[in-house]
């Protein structure tokens, strides 16, 4: 009874837009797709949808091929990045619409929409015409047609891109609350982001996408503590995670002529070279740290991103306050080595300091 | 999206134009290979001779092709640099804006073979306002339509009057759409009227002036109406346009197949002309 | 520099509308004209300098038996024309349209750019060189000096219009409006018809406008595929234009013939501002 891809590629021109993308997704869940820009997010979730046929690969629904039943009868709802509702339909008729069109009962309609508009906090709004109300506004009645629709998948492909940093913020607390308590058991909710801290909050089953492929796929939990190789790494934090090139001795972990302890974590690693992982929030400013030249320095809410340069490596470091710095003045920061990753040089996961290991 | 209904909605509109054209197209191209004409008018087989005929010995032909490229370049160019000028004019706030927007438009929007009948009266050498005015100022009366060379010069006005509203109409909407951040960027820089112009908006229009223009050369390229009623291809041959003159040999003459090869022959270099002179322009004003 | 600018463009502005509006005022003073006030010498005013009649205005409707012009049957044979041939333009051009902007067409080495080439580069086509087997074509179906005929040639004329500027349009309304309404449960021509046609008014009026003028001002094909039967307006002005010319019916019978037109400036340039033509051009 589940959805189940299997081995979907589709390649319209030059480049892979899916490379071998499989997955089997259970009703009552959420699917969190992680992955940057162009990564093939969309182009997944379209065609879960029906909107574009794979040149390869099989997709079963309730064990029927998804693929032969055309988009207009796959019961299927989308939320779009981009604010897509009817412009020439008012609030409470974009809603109807989908319900209509299969040709419910007036009472079932009538039930169906004001729950949804309920859900989604837009009750009195039924009379506004689309393009009087705000971005996150028009996000919800598109939520709502989604919702009403009571469809068996949800699909919703970056919905809190295009929204200002606040409302993002209030509508994936509302999110979080709507999938939650709104949604049936029957229902599978897959949702796209580049944003990993929208993952850890939905706190789903991830599945990592770069360039078509999946990397990883497994609890948020897991993605996050043990992210199978650098790139996962890379995608999975924000900012991204800081590689530096280096190497482990008997003694030491050695990078751009810093010596650190070797964490106990580490303490099995074979010597040789390794790429050292560490997030930008594990790196503290320290008087009797290591020195560093600040590139840039953004300040962003209540905290502070040092973009950091030594020798041949780039770091950024997250300060947890808000301070100003000249560009090129020089800082000293401390790693807090107990939280160092490491990756072998074909970039694969060696060891984490959550445990898991990839080879 | 890729479904077997796009056929449904493409097919009615391509068929019903190609089912319109394929008639017309084969039965030209086989119409100039025959002598089909007032003395013998059937469709018979002469190969090639009327094209050896056009190319070897139809002086007037060509005359009207160089003629019609003279008219139809002087004319666009005008329209550009005028049409350019008055969508600059009223693209930002301006008093009566849109009651000049519309004056502008109107000419585009009369018939111009009804205008140029009013034309022709405009224009009258005795009883038209025109030379009666120019008389007020001792100017002596003109020979709008009788004189070889300023006949030209009166088609070109009225052309010119008939046709820049669409060069306008095309410029100004091109003006309307083009991003706000270059200009304030300009601003900002402090450029004069000047500098804005030549190195903001004209470099973001060139892309539209280039299709403005081709549009228009498409059209001008037709020139016939006006000819007709304003001149008649006088006086003699001098405004005669190619269009004009197959219509003559076609039409009046009744030399059908060689008319057939005239219009085969002039469709081809007009097909060619409009392709390098799209080329050309692209060329010249998009600088990467 | 900047007093000198403005003292230019409103010159130029000026002399402009002058030059537009000029050939109107002289057609509307002449029409109020008699014989003696044409042919004696040139005269601008009513009343000042002659007396005016409505002489040029009265036999547009009187029938030619009474010596009138009756402009009333090709007024409305050309409205008829104009009309049908639009519609069908625009029906079948705005489908096409959407097509090409939606969907991918590959055949051998044509593709969608193609296809809307070959429906745009029908206007390249000069009037006199389809008028020639036109004649031939629509003699031999029995539709010559017909409205049916005129009909199926201005559908040659006005459907690239269509196509050009609707595929344009259609290529800005965001294809992620016709695939919410797919997955809403809409079949393709739902899709079309439900959602983006009511979406795609601008569109279809400026298109539509464009269709009306061009079909129109059309004088070429009414002259030489009609005779006595059917006349358009444009044919049966031009053919007032005789040696002994009755100036004040001329200038009345062009006023009214061009009249209904200046609505539709009015009508472009009110949806000029949402820039529903500039992208068409590159």
């Amino acid at each position: 009874m589940n959805l189940i891809g299997e081995k979907i590629s589709y390649r319209p021109d030059e480049q892979f837009h899916l490379n071998d993308v499989s997955f089997n997704f259970k009703k009552g869940n959420l699917y969190t797709i992680l992955g940057r820009t162009l990564s093939g997010k969309t182009t997944l979730l379209k065609t879960i949808a029906g909107l574009l046929n794979p040149d390869q690969g099989s997709i079963s629904f309730e064990e029927k091929d998804f693929i032969k039943i055309p988009v207009w009868e796959r019961n299927v709802a989308m939320v779009y990045q981009q604010f897509i509702n009817y412009p020439h339909l008012n609030v409470y008729e974009n809603i109807t619409f989908p319900l209509e069109q299969r040709k419910l009962s007036p009472e079932q309609i009538k039930k169906d929409v004001d729950e949804a508009l309920k859900t989604v906090g837009l009750v009195g709004f039924e009379n506004r015409k689309i393009q009087e109300l705000s971005g996150g506004q028009q996000q919800r009645v598109a939520l709502a047609r989604s919702l009403a629709k009571k469809a068996k998948i949800l699909l919703l492909d970056e919905p809190l891109v295009n929204l200002d940093y606040k409302l993002r913020e209030q509508l994936r607390e509302e999110f979080k609350r709507i999938f939650s308590e709104g949604l049936s058991q029957d229902t599978i909710l897959i949702y796209s982001t580049t944003d990993p801290q929208e993952v850890m909050e939905l706190n789903g089953e991830v599945i990592v996408l770069d360039e078509g492929k999946v990397l990883q796929k497994g609890p948020a939990k897991e993605i996050f503590e043990n992210p199978s190789n650098l790139k996962v790494a890379e995608i999975s934090n924000d900012p991204p995670m800081n590689v530096l090139k280096g190497s482990k001795n008997s003694k030491n972990l050695n990078f751009e002529n810093i010596s650190l302890e070797i964490p106990n974590h580490f303490k099995n690693l074979e010597d040789k070279d390794y790429n050292f992982g560490i997030r930008a929030s594990e790196i503290k400013l320290d008087e009797n740290g290591e020195e560093f030249e600040i590139e840039l320095a953004e300040i962003s809410g209540s905290e502070t991103l040092l973009h950091l340069k030594r020798g041949n490596s780039k770091i950024i470091a997250l300060i947890e306050e808000v301070m100003n710095f000249k560009i090129h003045e020089k800082v000293k920061i401390n790693f807090n080595a107990n939280k160092f990753y490491a990756f072998a040089e074909d970039e694969k996961l060696v060891s984490s300091p959550y445990g898991g290991t990839n080879g | 999206m890729n479904f077997k209904h796009k056929f449904v909605f493409l097919f009615p509109g391509l068929f019903v134009l190609i089912g319109i054209l394929i008639f017309p197209i084969i039965f030209t191209i086989r119409l100039s290979l025959s002598g089909w004409n007032s003395y013998t008018p059937e469709m018979n087989f002469i190969g090639i001779t009327n094209y050896i005929r056009l190319f070897t010995d139809d002086p007037r032909f060509w005359e009207s092709f160089f003629r019609l490229s003279f008219l139809s370049v002087t004319t666009v160019i005008l329209q550009y640099v005028i049409g350019f000028a008055l969508a600059m004019m009223v693209w930002r706030e301006i008093k009566f804006k849109r009651f000049f927007r519309v004056i502008f438009l109107v000419p585009m929007m009369t018939t111009p073979v009804i205008m140029t009948v009013i034309w022709r009266t405009f224009f009258h050498e005795s009883l038209g306002p025109v030379n009666d005015l120019l008389g007020g100022l001792g100017v002596k009366p003109i020979l709008w339509l009788s004189d070889p060379v300023i006949a030209k010069f009166t088609v070109i006005i009225v052309e010119v009057w008939q046709w820049t509203p669409f060069m306008f109409l095309l410029l100004l909407a091109g003006l309307l759409s083009l991003p706000k951040e270059p200009f304030l960027a300009a601003a900002i820089d402090g450029a004069s009227p000047f500098r804005k112009f030549v190195y903001v908006t004209f470099p973001l229009m060139a892309p539209i002036s280039i299709g403005a223009i081709i549009i228009r050369l498409i059209e001008a390229s037709k020139i016939m109406d006006t000819v007709f009623v304003l001149t008649s291809g006088g006086p003699g041959t001098a405004t005669e346009t190619s269009s004009f003159y197959i219509y003559i040999k076609g039409l009046r003459e009744f030399q059908m197949g060689y008319a057939a090869t005239l219009s085969f022959t002039y469709l081809v270099i007009m097909i060619i002309s409009l392709t390098i002179i799209a080329k050309v322009l692209t060329k010249l004003m998009i600088k990467e | 520099m900047s007093k000198l600018y403005t003292f230019l463009k409103y010159f130029f502005i000026t002399f402009w509308t002058v030059f537009v509006v000029a050939p109107f005022l002289w057609a509307v003073s002449t029409s109020f004209k008699d014989f003696q006030s044409v042919n004696s010498k040139v005269t601008y005013i009513p009343w000042l300098d002659f007396e005016p009649t409505l002489e040029g205005w009265r036999v547009l409707i009187k029938s030619p038996a009474k010596g009138g012009v009756d402009i009333v049957e090709p007024y409305f044979n050309s409205i008829f024309v104009t009309c049908t041939a639009s519609l069908i333009s625009i029906v079948l051009g705005t489908l096409a349209a959407y097509a090409l902007s939606r969907f991918t067409f590959k055949a051998g080495f044509v593709r969608n750019n193609d296809i809307t080439f070959f429906f745009i580069s029908q206007r390249i086509m000069p009037p006199i060189v389809l008028s020639i087997p036109f004649f031939i074509f629509l003699s031999t179906i029995g539709l010559l000096d017909s409205l049916l005929g005129l009909v199926v040639v201005y559908i040659v004329l006005l459907m690239p219009i269509a196509v050009w500027i609707m595929v344009d349009f259609f290529n800005r309304v965001p294809k992620e409006l016709d695939e919410t309404a797919l997955i809403d449960g809409c079949n393709p021509y739902q899709a079309f018809y439900k959602v983006v046609l009511p979406n795609s008014i601008p569109g279809l009026i400026v298109a539509g406008m464009f269709c009306i003028i061009f079909g129109w001002i059309d004088f070429f094909f009414a002259f030489i595929l009609t005779f006595t039967e059917v006349q358009l307006l444009p044919v049966k002005v031009v053919a007032l234009n005789s040696s002994i010319t009755p100036w004040w019916s001329l200038s009345a019978s062009a006023l009214v013939s061009v009249a209904p037109l200046i609505i539709v400036a009015f009508i472009v340039e009110r949806y000029l501002s949402k820039g529903n033509l500039s992208g068409a051009l590159k």
